[in-house]
């Protein structure tokens, strides 16, 4: 993980942004600020309103209400990679032209940005015959080439199979790290995020919930809801506190201290997810093969978690309670 | 069926005749359906980009304008105009009624509506994040209509067919504004009715198989221009 850049200027601002979709209030008081350096990871379930936050920061809607400060010219990658039906060449060219780069630079411009995202030898191919990572990649390589100061991203790797994306992610990573830019990615896949940022911005519900470096807001998710959000499923109530785990923390142990019930069994790739019931709670685990079948009886350890007063993590929705380590 | 086979074969050598009164009316043709086709692409296309790309008050209503005067009879659209162009109309002073400037303006006012309300729908069709990213990259108004025009040629370049189509056939409109005066501003339409007016029937098929022939060329070469290098091909086989 990265350190933020926190003596780099700011570029983006948003002071209490609300953002209407109709009738809705889909963002509701952000505040957020990009810096220059900062590759900042913006996450959130389905529904949350990264997309609107972003075209409202990018300045394609209108907030209701706050202010939105942006020092130097931002752009967004939407996240359709809708390209004219031209060449992959001129669809960055074109993009450059609209940026108002002189006609001069713009080939060269574009074709580095191409060779950049891996593109070049797509460069003469008609955008119409892209497969959907080629796309995504000459989509990205347009937003690169106009050099923004601040780069916004809309789910980038969205709708790409396992292989692309995870080929695409990694060109990405140095890509999109530039230590004059600010650049803010929405990203759907926590995996996403913790390659990417060094920052992460939690949205869930049109509100801001959580803001901070990857590793600190895993180990210390500020609230149940975001300890939920970020994979913390398990839980297990201890007096006036919960505890809530991660797979990982949970450990099939003939001799752990804990007992309990496998109650469901679903194979994975490199092993089987149980679920484990216990009489005050609810874990999960990833347990290598052979495992218990549902029905068995298991003994087992846990290392780590978080801890939440009882009351705060019964409501799913709210925002504080003060989680700290637990094990 | 006798009778139409005698009117066609009486036809065919008045069209081969080099007869300058059918060569006149036939550059007329071109020239009123070119400039009228230009003029209203010229003047809808802005109108069409603005009703299928623009967000202001209004612009739902005009689109149902645009729409519903795809089906304005050309007779009334020529008596409107005839209304306008007689001496004690707003135009009086322009002495246009029963003149050739009339026969041009009646059929850019009936081509009009196809190019607006056809290059509406066509934009509309576009997807939107082509759009909204092509602003996003700092495309100017101009160069998103630019865009637009040419992601939706296929529709526009659709709408400019239907335009000169009406242009070269429609025949109410300019019989009432130009008067169908014989030789003077007459095109292949209004001169088929002329004839078919008269009883001289080989006369008005001979000049409807000119018509057809121009409007085969002219529309040929703009369907070639509308397909090149576009469009889906879908080959389809029985089933098995």
């Amino acid at each position: 993980m990265n350190e933020t850049p926190s003596d780099h200027r700011v570029l983006l601002r948003g002071e209490h942004v609300t953002v209407r979709r109709g009738d809705r209030e889909v963002v509701r008081d952000v505040s957020l600020e990009l810096r220059a350096g900062e590759l900042v990871a913006l996450l959130g379930p389905n529904g949350a309103g990264k997309s609107t936050l972003l075209d409202a920061l990018g300045g394609i809607v209108e907030p209701e209400c706050g202010r939105i400060e942006r020092h130097g010219r931002a752009t967004i990658a939407l996240q359709a990679p809708d390209l004219a039906r031209r060449s992959v060449l001129v669809n960055v060219t074109l993009a450059l032209a609209w940026w108002g780069v002189p006609a001069p630079a713009r080939a060269a411009r574009a074709r580095e940005a191409l060779r950049t995202m891996g593109a070049e030898h797509l460069a003469e191919r008609p955008a119409a015959t892209l497969s959907g990572g080629e796309r995504r990649r000459v989509h990205i390589a347009r937003a690169i080439a106009v050099r923004p100061d601040i780069l916004m991203l809309d789910e980038p790797f969205a709708g790409l199979d396992a292989e692309v994306r995870a080929s695409l992610l990694e060109d990405a990573v140095s890509v999109l790290r530039s230590d004059t830019r600010a650049t803010l990615v929405v990203v759907h896949d926590r995996a996403e995020a913790w390659a990417l940022a060094d920052r992460l911005i939690i949205l869930i519900d049109g509100e801001l919930v959580a803001a901070g470096p990857p590793r600190e807001l895993l180990e210390r998710p500020p609230s149940p809801v975001v300890a939920r959000f970020l994979g913390f499923d398990g839980s297990l109530q201890e007096g006036d506190e919960i505890l809530l785990t991660r797979p990982p923390h949970v450990r099939l142990d003939a001799d752990g201290p804990v007992r309990a019930q496998v109650t469901r069994a679903v194979p994975l790739e490199d092993g089987v997810r149980l679920e484990l019931e216990l009489q005050h709670g609810r874990l999960y685990t990833v347990a290598p093969l052979p495992a218990p079948r549902p029905g068995e009886v298991v003994r087992l350890r846990v290392d780590g978690g978080v801890r939440f007063p009882a009351a705060t993590a019964s409501d799913v929705g709210a925002s504080s309670g003060d989680g700290r380590p637990g094990g | 069926m006798r009778l139409i086979w005698e009117e066609l074969k009486a036809a065919v050598p008045l069209i081969f005749h080099g007869n300058p009164y059918l060569l006149s009316i036939i550059w007329f043709t071109i020239e009123v359906a070119l400039v009228a086709t230009l003029v209203a692409a010229v003047i809808g296309l802005p109108i069409g980009l603005a009703i299928g790309l623009g967000r202001f008050r209004g612009r739902r209503m005009l689109q149902v304008l645009a729409n519903a005067s795809l089906g304005l009879p050309p007779v009334l659209a020529g008596l409107f105009l005839f209304l306008l162009f007689v001496p004690q109309g707003p135009l009086g002073a322009y002495h246009l009624v029963l003149s050739r400037k009339a026969v041009f303006i009646a059929q850019t006012v009936l081509a009009l509506p196809y190019i607006v309300a056809l290059t509406a729908a066509a934009v509309q069709g576009l997807p939107s994040g082509l759009l909204i990213q092509a602003r996003a990259l700092g495309a100017n108004r101009g160069q998103l209509w630019t865009l637009a025009l040419r992601e939706a040629r296929i529709g526009v370049m659709a709408a400019v067919i239907a335009a000169l189509g009406s242009a070269l056939s429609e025949v109410g409109a300019i019989v009432i504004v130009g008067g169908n005066i014989y030789g003077y501003n007459q095109t292949l339409a209004s001169a088929a009715l002329f004839e078919a007016n008269a009883a001289h029937y080989a006369d008005a098929v001979a000049i409807g198989i000119v018509l057809i022939g121009l409007i085969l060329v002219l529309m040929g070469g703009l369907t070639l221009l509308q397909q090149r290098g576009g469009g889906i091909r879908l080959r389809f086989r029985p089933a098995a």
